[in-house]
């Protein structure tokens, strides 16, 4: 046997040509699988958001953006709570932030409909974390408990005021929301990647 | 490369694409509609996970519109859009948030340790009859390897470069594959199993 034979047989596993055959044929029979509807909707207000559609269909609400009225000065103070303290975590292998020039780039609305998209994906990653172990360190569970309490009260803000915020309100809401959520993430994935080892 | 892929079957009128070039939703639509379903599945065949599988998705096609534009029509557009969602899978397993941060390197010994099966011996005879079943059950990065050379029809150099591996790596993975599915190609399993094998199930979305 040549050393190229030998080398065939190692790389075939054991396997003859039809077996291969065989094989790819029973992998390329495996039916796709449709993937479920809702994702082109996120597509569709992700491309929006990055300005890449052009086109008159704009379905994001819009109503509580135009209706911009009494500045939300109070609940600006909520956003400087303190959470700037995260956890030590190693930042460079998320980049979850929008880059800063292409938002500077976008106009308000188109910003705050990327920190939308953005938020909405940083909940998914959080939701395909595992869940959180029954016992962790008091520390972790105190700024875990912090970031949501921060997080929850956003989402009262901008639930309950949407109709009196400005434009530029509402991008500073969603920003920070996108900035605790991100640290949240990143603490219970910290958190996850210790259980598992 | 092989193009024997589900993708090189699918055609768009190069008016679509153009029309998809300067921003046009319908336009984007109608392709999103056609690839979808490979793009999700190839996805998923990486992933095993529904959650990423749609990131992944979402993700292709963010950059499909981003990119479309420098789209030239020189190879299928399917050819095209497999390259970014293969690219994105492949980036998500060299990612963070592949589960317990497993990297492109060679983890069988995980998986052997767990005792699955000893040369190409199935720990679980039921296995046998379900190719999908024994795929998930292969390493991730095996895994992947057996999809874009036995399906995709990409070359073991080509597999090495998407993974920014060596071309031996990539012939190892398939290797140490095909031992652990050896067992599905076993004609009495396929006669017992009055041909189910072939039509592993579908993988299910949540």
């Amino acid at each position: 046997m040549t050393d190229k034979e030998r080398m065939d047989e190692a790389i075939a596993g054991g396997l003859d040509e039809s077996q291969r055959d065989l094989l790819r044929a029973r992998l390329s029979a495996l039916p796709d699988t449709v993937p479920p509807r809702a994702v082109w909707q996120r597509i569709e207000a992700q491309a929006r958001a990055e300005g890449l559609l052009s086109g008159t269909r704009f379905r994001q609400s819009s109503k509580w953006l135009a209706g911009a009225a009494i500045a939300a000065a109070v609940a600006i103070v909520v956003l400087r709570l303190p959470f700037t303290a995260g956890p030590a975590i190693d930042t460079q292998s998320f980049g979850t932030e929008p880059p800063l020039a292409e938002m500077q780039n976008n106009n308000g609305l188109h910003a705050v409909n990327a920190l939308m998209v953005q938020s909405q994906r940083l909940e998914r990653n959080l939701r395909a974390l595992p869940g959180q172990p029954s016992v962790m360190r008091a520390g972790t569970a105190a700024t875990i408990y912090e970031l949501e309490a921060g997080i929850a009260a956003i989402d009262s803000r901008l639930n309950h005021s949407e109709d009196s915020l400005t434009q530029e309100q509402a991008e500073i809401y969603w920003r920070e929301r996108v900035r605790l959520m991100d640290s949240l993430v990143r603490l219970r994935y910290a958190q996850a990647q210790r259980v598992s080892f | 490369m092989r193009d024997m892929s589900k993708f090189a079957d699918i055609q768009i009128d190069p008016g679509i694409v153009k029309r998809a070039a300067r921003g046009d939703v319908r336009a984007h639509e109608i392709i999103y509609r056609a690839f979808s379903s490979p793009v999700y599945s190839v996805c998923l065949r990486f992933t095993r996970v529904p959650a990423q599988a749609e990131d992944l998705l979402q993700e292709t096609f963010i950059e499909v519109m981003r990119s479309i534009s420098k789209f030239r029509g020189e190879a299928p557009l399917g050819s095209w859009i497999r390259r970014i969602a293969i690219s994105k899978a492949l980036m998500y397993l060299r990612s963070a948030w592949h589960s317990r941060g497993q990297s492109l390197d060679d983890d069988w010994d995980e998986v052997t340790a767990g005792g699955a099966e000893v040369h190409g011996v199935p720990g679980r005879p039921d296995q046998a009859l379900d190719l999908d079943a024994a795929l998930g059950n292969l390493p991730p990065v095996s895994r992947a390897v057996v999809w874009l050379h036995d399906v995709e029809g990409f070359t073991h150099r080509e597999i090495a470069g998407l993974m920014g591996k060596t071309e031996s790596f990539s012939k190892s993975q398939l290797s140490r594959a095909y031992r652990r599915l050896r067992p599905l190609l076993d004609p009495s399993v396929g006669n017992t199993a009055t041909g189910s094998v072939l039509r592993g199930p579908a993988l299910q979305s949540c």
